[in-house]
């Protein structure tokens, strides 16, 4: 597990724990909400921006590269799939919604992982 | 109860006084606050049933609903990502395996955009999706582990989803009561 696990375990967490609570606050998504999980992105960004730099700079990934790019990929479209879904319906399932997004992240930030080494 | 299918539009909880409800769209938001507050679909048949049979019918995909649709949605992606990456890399050992990962995956899918659907198609195409899907994480995830020299190969539903956080054995028992809650109001010919 790298750096780049790391910053989305802990940004993933916080992010799924705020969305949590403000569902069981029963509050709508909001711009707390919505930026935890544009935080996500981010980090999703920053691993993305890594890896491109390692893969340039010679480095191997172990296991099936396309593999590794697919969760990538993937993973990179979960937050803004969620926002867009959130923001069609306000209410406080949504934030259920965007809470999913940080966990997600985090297993997949980890199968990514798996596969590099 | 038949003409109560025509109103669907008249929001029937306004009462709960959801914070979100003038944002956005029809029926959803003053629902989405009482739907695990058990609406009193069945419990009065008489007195609820002009203001209830309206959100059993085209409100599958609001409140709670949205949630089950989006993780619905990610195992759609997730299990036919899998399945396709394994049947097109290693499919020779272990094609029943991973035949059965594709077949999990085309469960998923159909899952998620029947609940996204309205009208009682979908409804009917959600319970058998969903009833599908609970039968074969059950039968799959037994198989797997009284019959592992069989069964070794993992799929999503292996030891009853243990590889996805037991997401996939709770997904459709979670699904099946939020379809009985939502179903669509009998016809009466």
């Amino acid at each position: 597990m790298d750096a780049y696990f790391y910053i989305i375990l802990v940004v993933g967490l916080l992010s799924s724990i705020i969305c949590v609570v403000a569902g069981l606050l029963k509050k709508a998504p909001n711009d707390t909400t919505i930026l935890s999980v544009a935080a996500v992105e981010l980090a999703l960004l920053v691993y993305l921006g890594g890896s491109i730099v390692r893969v340039a700079s010679g480095e191997r990934i172990a296991g099936e590269s396309w593999e590794f790019w697919g969760y990538l990929a993937t993973a990179l479209i979960l937050p803004i799939g969620a926002v867009y879904w959130s923001i069609l319906e306000r209410t406080r399932w949504s934030n259920f919604v965007l809470a999913a997004v940080g966990v997600t992240a985090l297993v997949m930030a980890a199968r990514m992982n798996q596969i590099w080494y | 109860m038949e003409e109560a299918e025509n109103v669907s539009a008249n929001s029937p909880h306004d009462g709960t006084g959801n914070p979100a409800a003038p944002a956005s769209r029809t029926p959803g938001p003053a629902d989405a606050e009482s739907a695990d507050t058990a609406p009193a679909e069945t419990a009065a048949p008489g007195t609820g049933a002009t203001e209830t049979a309206p959100a059993t019918t085209d409100t599958r995909n609001t409140g709670p609903g949205r949630l089950l649709i989006a993780v619905y949605a990610i195992f759609a992606i997730s299990a036919t990502a899998r399945a396709g990456y394994q049947i097109l890399t290693k499919f020779s050992e272990a094609p029943l395996a991973y035949l059965l990962s594709a077949f999990a995956a085309a469960v998923y899918v159909v899952a998620t955009v029947s609940l996204a659907k309205p009208g009682r198609t979908a409804f009917k195409v959600s319970v058998a999706a969903v009833l599908v899907e609970l039968v074969g994480v059950l039968v799959v995830g037994a198989l797997s582990v009284f019959d592992s020299v069989n069964f070794p190969h993992e799929t999503v539903w292996s030891l009853f989803g243990r590889g996805y956080g037991f997401i996939p054995l709770l997904l459709p028992i979670l699904g099946l009561i939020w379809l009985y809650r939502r179903r669509p109001a009998r016809r009466d010919h």
